[in-house]
């Protein structure tokens, strides 16, 4: 990928739309629903879903970790801030990500010792430059960005860096989808799988849905025409009648993913018996925790947290946006209480989280923006 | 670089990043014109002039060019 211009070409998304519009039955709804909060923000600032005859509809999924963290672990990030000796830092989005005492920016503002960083290592920097400061990193995300936090515990290791320790929210991708496919009331036909997150675990863990579930998945980049190919792709697959895993971005997935990114992982965290996802409940294995031969390093281990478990707010309906039986507008919240500068929910705070990505880019007419839905046919 | 519009903890802001020069376990890595460094230890051997995606401050897979 030289040049982004060729990734947003026009002329090659209405191709694209047009084939789609060949590939469904008039009347047919094919509900497709795009795993990454990545994909979403690209289908609302491009206005992907406007493209495509009516009968595609994207849903949009679990995939922004930010979105899916429950307020509890919120508050135990701002606990830890709290404490005197402890510098808490974390990615910026976290910073603004209400729990039920407010938010570590707030926290900021009392005078607790919160830096945002880009990167574990920047956290493990700052602690190897202040011996004297507890360094905690809150570290958050899905398999794309758990190899970072990995390799700065290796590092801190070998360095021998004590005032260091992460607390660990990392999830995973796989545990979400069979929670949502095995909902009663999942809607859906297909799914975009996230790019990035298979860069690291490959396309093979994904090969359970058509095997056990009979839904196509292609693995997807996040320019609009990759989320275009990948919307074909899915419908060609249906209209041959195939039902597998695919892969639009081959320019950098393997279907084995990192072999090394994984052993890192591997070596440092393992599996956590639960965890509690903002809309989807419990989901057993579905995040990760450190191992016990890091508890030196892990936040968890070293300091006291209130862990206490916190109800989203009433008017929030988060959840059913992120399990895609709702679209943001339709939450009574969306656009009026909750808004990017005054978030109630998660999907609002995450410039990734869908109600962000409808609420930045006007999406709030709640109907599909394109006006002439038969000149795709024509 | 990030904007307002992109969550950096989201995978997908995720960068491809040209090896300028290599550091041991770092690499100095050319992304939109500016330079930062990356931790390559989970794709090396890199040299200068591959391509590799990045993610919050390491190299996380290698580019076809």
């Amino acid at each position: 990928m030289k040049y982004v211009d060729e990734y947003r070409d026009g002329a090659l998304a209405q191709k694209l739309a047009r084939e789609a519009a060949s590939l469904v039955s008039p009347g047919e709804t094919v509900r497709i629903m795009e795993v990454c909060g990545g994909h979403t923000h690209a289908i609302a600032k491009h206005g992907v879903e406007d493209l495509l005859p009516p009968e595609v509809e994207y849903l949009h999924g679990p995939g922004c970790p930010v979105c899916v963290i429950p307020m509890g672990r919120v508050d135990d990030a701002i606990s830890l801030a709290e404490r005197p000796e402890v510098t808490l830092t974390t990615f910026g989005d976290m910073l603004r990500v209400p729990g039920g005492k407010g938010t570590l920016l707030e926290a900021k503002a009392r005078g607790a010792d919160v830096r945002m960083v880009y990167s574990p290592l920047d956290a493990l920097a700052i602690a190897q430059a202040e011996p004297d400061r507890e360094v905690v990193f809150l570290a958050i995300g899905f398999e794309t960005t758990a190899p970072a936090t990995a390799v700065t515990l290796l590092r801190a290791r070998e360095a021998g860096t004590r005032n260091f320790a992460a607390f660990c929210n990392h999830v995973t991708i796989v545990p979400p989808l069979r929670a949502i496919l095995d909902t009663p009331e999942t809607r859906i036909d297909a799914f975009i799988a996230p790019g990035h997150v298979s860069t690291v675990i490959g396309t093979a863990p994904y090969e359970f849905i058509p095997a056990e579930y009979g839904k196509q998945v292609v693995v997807a980049a996040f320019e609009p025409i990759d989320v275009l190919e990948a919307t074909a792709m899915i419908l060609r697959q249906r209209a041959a009648g195939r039902c597998e895993v695919e892969n639009q971005y081959t320019r950098v997935v393997r279907r084995e993913g990192n072999p090394r990114a994984l052993e890192a992982i591997e070596e440092t965290m393992e599996p956590r018996e639960t965890f509690e996802w903002r809309g989807l409940g419990s989901i057993p294995w579905s995040a990760l925790k450190l191992r016990p031969s890091f508890a030196q390093w892990d936040a968890e281990a070293r300091f006291e947290l209130p862990q206490v478990r916190v109800e989203d707010p009433k008017a929030c309906q988060c959840g059913e946006v992120l399990v895609g039986s709702i679209k943001p507008w339709e939450c009574k919240v969306f656009g009026t209480a909750c808004t990017p500068e005054r978030p109630i929910g998660t999907c609002m705070v995450s410039a990734e989280g869908a109600c962000a990505a409808y609420y930045s880019y006007g999406r709030t007419a709640k109907r599909r923006g394109r006006p002439a839905d038969t000149a795709l046919r024509a | 670089m990030v904007t307002p519009h992109e969550c950096l903890t989201c995978a997908d802001v995720a960068v491809e990043a040209v090896v300028v020069e290599v550091r041991g376990d770092t690499a100095v890595v050319e992304v939109d014109g500016g330079r930062e460094e990356v931790g390559v230890e989970l794709v090396a051997p890199v040299a200068p002039g591959e391509r590799l995606i990045c993610h919050a401050g390491i190299a996380i897979a290698r580019a076809a060019a």
